[in-house]
């Protein structure tokens, strides 16, 4: 079953429909009463993977969405998800948006004063939270944020005999719901039928390094055009299975796990926490896998390191293996056919050693590998082209609703994050700046008319990013204007480049290059803790915690001698002076790192602002 | 000036890493504490300082000589008296043999003199001399194996949960004990506990330890104060909004 797809930019705004329905709601609903059987997500709870059919996710999503009806939900009102990927979160989307709302995920690792930043921002009415954890939180700072009148709770393990006028248990939303449809016939059908391509579907924040986060406004029509985006560039068959890991607070999130699985009519499988993640996937292994470069470069690390652990022989084997499987991949690059003798080769070390790997992975049964939301170093994509699986780096921001430029078969440039998807454009301004327009850009962001009108200038979106164009129309994006570093000697330079590079090392989880304004170059960085910890346990080197792990002689020398190995690739002003480790074992709850474990710059460099200046 | 210092030690059971590059120090004349939960190596790290085990990698030095792998009788020459997880006191045996067992090492003749030291510590022992020491009490017990290892007039005593199984009451007095010892006889102590309360209030320095690693080293007032060790080992919680909360913090051992 393939869904028919309408783009017409002719008329304004542009027309964007699936199957012919042109608002999320209507598109999901018949989708539900298509094929109510039909298996459409696994959820695993105490080891087991449960199913639900569209049919399930239909009566979820409905008595919730009646459920916030009775509870005096009225279309344009917005409504606060905080929790880990569950079924619940995407229930209780559905069941927003089919009744008019407007969701916007809060990340499960956001602290109170940000939750309560974010519930007034958008003035939240109605708050979904996951469990105990993330109801304290909110009850935290409920004082300030009047607009807050209802908080849902998905688990209430724990809060048996905790009575609030304020809560109720998602069971309890669902009996509203159940109720209301009983007193007002009817109001779920005209909910849905009411809905127009224009309204907002999220409120997606961005973080803010320049001042707060902003809520990215987007609209169905984006949404649905982003959900055909996905399918031209990438092709998701109703046959297909992802793994979802990623916060769904997040846009790719979103529109990878929540709506192409719509689109498509595919399978979306649940982990049951963060820490099941790789054996889960091994499960399930996926058809389709999208992720971010941290797990790309995590899980090469980990084959690394076994590696090291391993059998001379193995080591011997994975050399060789890896070599003909990245002699094959040239041809797979250009969708050639791989010459006959070295088909046969490539064969014999893909099935002795290269599959293994993949299955460890869980990325055997991946058709594609897909990679986005930051920078990624090129060698990374050719190593799991050389593994034996297509990865394509895809481009985009919250902005426009996630991808805007891909790779895609038969047509990719490693490094390059590809060409503008159909119906999309991209150009470069006179300086550089990479900009935007597709039916996916969004229409601003959320109560901010100053910040939307210097984003968003005569239908472009101008995205803070500098890039370069290629005579095939590659997008190549050389780093955010504002990271980019004029050393005191007045050469530019772009830190996501060395970054890249140095994360590549199985010792470095991430790295920040410091040097705007200062006579070199020198970093920051936070060392992978688990391949460190080996290297000194196998090294003998002496240590107690993490702090005088970073301390030692040889976890320095050994993070030195991998910037030196980065160094080396650079030119002369391009390379790393002194570096220093971070010392203390960040959480994503710490201020300086992302939901997704990235360094924010920013707060980097306020934060060690001694430490770097201890190397000038 | 450390008397005791673990470099790096490994300790395998089969294939199992118990003991993953441990490294510490224990300084002498001071009562240092090892917390950690169930399974977290603790008594591992015991058993291979004083013999029982044998690293399969690293350094033990004691008093500045290398000592890791050496039989449990030398390490009891050397100063060392480790007194087990369990009590492992001799059932069929009187309190008084047990407490003479513990001199075997000894051919002075002040061991009598040291007999009735243990029991000015434990004058219970004393009432009980002649009885089997399987018919003592838990606290009992406990009593007699710290009276059993004090008999080899250690320089290090290795105490691996002595308050295991004991009654609030029984364990204060334990404590007192241990505090008594190291004072007046001068024994350099290392105590492994669950009692994470007991074992920070009496300890000089502490090192916590998860899945056979190190994660955390202070001085017991530091830590008696941090975070993760009042949330996950003093069992201090500060009441929420909604009053007692159920869910636990990110460890983060800072």
């Amino acid at each position: 079953m393939t869904a028919t797809h309408t783009v017409d930019l002719r008329v304004d705004p542009p027309m964007v429909a699936i199957d012919g329905f042109s608002s999320i709601p209507a598109l999901f609903w018949h989708r539900v009463n298509a094929n109510p059987e039909r298996l459409v997500i696994r959820e695993k709870d105490y080891g087991i993977w449960n199913e639900y059919t569209w049919a399930d996710y239909g009566r979820n999503a409905k008595y919730a969405g009646l459920g916030l009806m009775a509870l005096g939900l009225k279309p344009g009102d917005v409504c606060s998800i905080a929790a880990e990927v569950c079924k619940e979160w995407l229930f209780a989307d559905l069941g927003v948006v089919c009744a008019g709302g407007i969701t916007n995920g809060i990340y499960p690792t956001d602290v109170s004063n940000q939750v309560a930043y974010l519930v007034n921002d958008s003035g939240t009415r109605f708050y979904f939270a996951e469990d105990e954890e993330q109801l304290d939180k909110i009850l935290d700072v409920r004082a300030n944020t009047p607009s807050l009148e209802k908080i849902i709770i998905f688990d209430m393990e724990g809060l048996r005999n905790f009575e609030d006028d304020m809560c109720i248990s998602f069971e309890a939303l669902l009996d509203l719901g159940i109720a209301h449809e009983a007193t007002h016939p009817g109001a779920w059908t005209t909910s849905i039928n009411a809905a127009d391509a224009e309204d907002l579907l999220t409120l997606t924040y961005t973080s803010g390094t320049t001042g707060p986060p902003k809520g990215a406004m987007i609209s169905h029509r984006n949404m649905l055009y982003m959900m055909i985006t996905l399918q031209r560039v990438c092709g998701i068959f109703d046959s297909d299975e992802q793994v979802a890991f990623l916060p769904l607070a997040h846009v790719a999130g979103r529109m990878f796990y929540t709506f192409a699985t719509i689109e498509a009519n595919s399978v979306i499988n649940l982990v049951e926490d963060v820490e099941t993640v790789i054996q889960d996937q091994q499960e399930i292994s996926p058809s389709i896998h999208f992720a971010v470069p941290r797990v790309w470069e995590k899980q090469y690390s980990t084959i690394l390191i076994k590696l090291k652990e391993g059998t001379a022989f193995g080591r011997w084997a994975y050399q060789l293996a890896i070599r003909i499987g990245s002699a094959a991949a040239v041809y797979r690059k250009a969708a050639a056919p791989v010459p006959l003798g070295l088909r046969a080769v490539a064969f014999a070390a893909d099935q002795l050693v290269l599959k293994n790997i993949r299955r460890l992975l869980g990325i055997d049964e991946a058709r594609w590998l897909s990679t986005a939301a930051a920078p990624i170093a090129p060698e990374l994509i050719d190593w799991y082209w050389s593994l034996g699986k297509p990865m394509y780096e895809v481009y985009g921001q919250t902005e426009c609703t996630g991808i805007i430029t891909a790779n895609e078969p038969g047509n990719l440039k490693i490094g390059s994050v590809g060409k503008a998807a159909p119906d999309a454009e991209v150009v470069l301004s006179d300086d550089g700046e990479v900009l935007l327009k597709s039916p996916g850009v969004i229409r601003g962001y959320w109560k901010q008319t100053k910040k939307t009108a210097e984003t968003f200038k005569q239908g472009w979106l101008y995205t803070g990013d500098v890039g370069r164009i290629d005579e095939d129309g590659f997008l190549y994006v050389i780093d955010r204007i504002k990271d980019i570093i004029i050393t005191a000697g007045g050469k530019n330079i772009t830190p996501s480049e060395i970054e890249n590079q140095l994360k590549f090392s199985p010792f470095i989880s991430d790295a920040v290059v410091i040097g705007d304004k200062r006579p070199y170059l020198t970093c920051l960085v936070m060392i992978d803790q688990e391949n460190v910890t080996k290297y000194a346990q196998d090294k003998d080197v002496p240590f107690t915690n993490y702090t005088s792990l970073c301390h030692t002689e040889a976890v320095q020398a050994l993070i030195w001698d991998e910037v030196e190995k980065v160094n080396q690739k650079f030119a002369r002003v391009e390379t790393i002076k002194k570096c220093r480790l971070i010392d203390q074992l960040l959480d994503p709850e710490d201020e300086e790192l992302t939901p997704t474990m990235k360094l924010k710059r920013k707060v980097v460099n306020q934060k060690y602002a001694g430490m770097i200046d201890e190397m000038y | 000036m450390s008397i005791l210092e673990l470099t790096n030690i490994e300790t395998y059971y089969g294939p199992v890493m118990a003991i993953r590059g441990v490294s510490m120090s224990v300084r002498e004349g001071e009562i240092s504490v090892l917390l950690g939960a169930n399974g977290a190596g603790k008594t591992t790290v015991l058993k291979t300082i004083s013999g029982a085990m044998e690293p399969q990698k690293g350094k033990i030095l004691f008093r500045g000589k290398e000592i890791q792998g050496i039989d449990p009788d030398k390490t009891a020459r050397l100063g060392i008296a480790h007194v087990p997880e369990g009590r492992e006191v001799f059932p069929f045996l009187s309190v008084q043999e047990n407490l003479a067992i513990g001199a075997y090492t000894r051919n002075d003749n002040e061991v009598d003199d040291d007999i009735d030291l243990v029991y000015d510590y434990f004058p219970i022992l004393a009432e009980k001399r002649k009885q089997q020491a399987a018919f003592l009490s838990g606290g009992q017990q406990q009593m007699l194996a710290i009276g059993r290892a004090l008999m080899l007039r250690p320089a290090l005593m290795l105490l691996d949960e002595p308050s295991l199984g004991l009654s609030p009451r029984l364990v204060g007095e334990i404590a007192e004990i241990i505090v008594r010892v190291n004072k007046e006889q001068n024994v350099t102590i290392f105590l492994v506990e669950q009692n994470a309360k007991m074992a920070l209030d009496i300890g000089h320095y502490g090192y916590v330890m998860e899945v056979g690693r190190i994660v955390m080293e202070d001085s017991c007032k530091k830590l008696s104060q941090a975070a993760d060790i009042q949330e996950f080992y003093l069992g201090v919680k500060d009441e929420g909004i909604r009053g007692r909360r159920r869910w636990k913090q990110r460890k983060t051992w800072r």
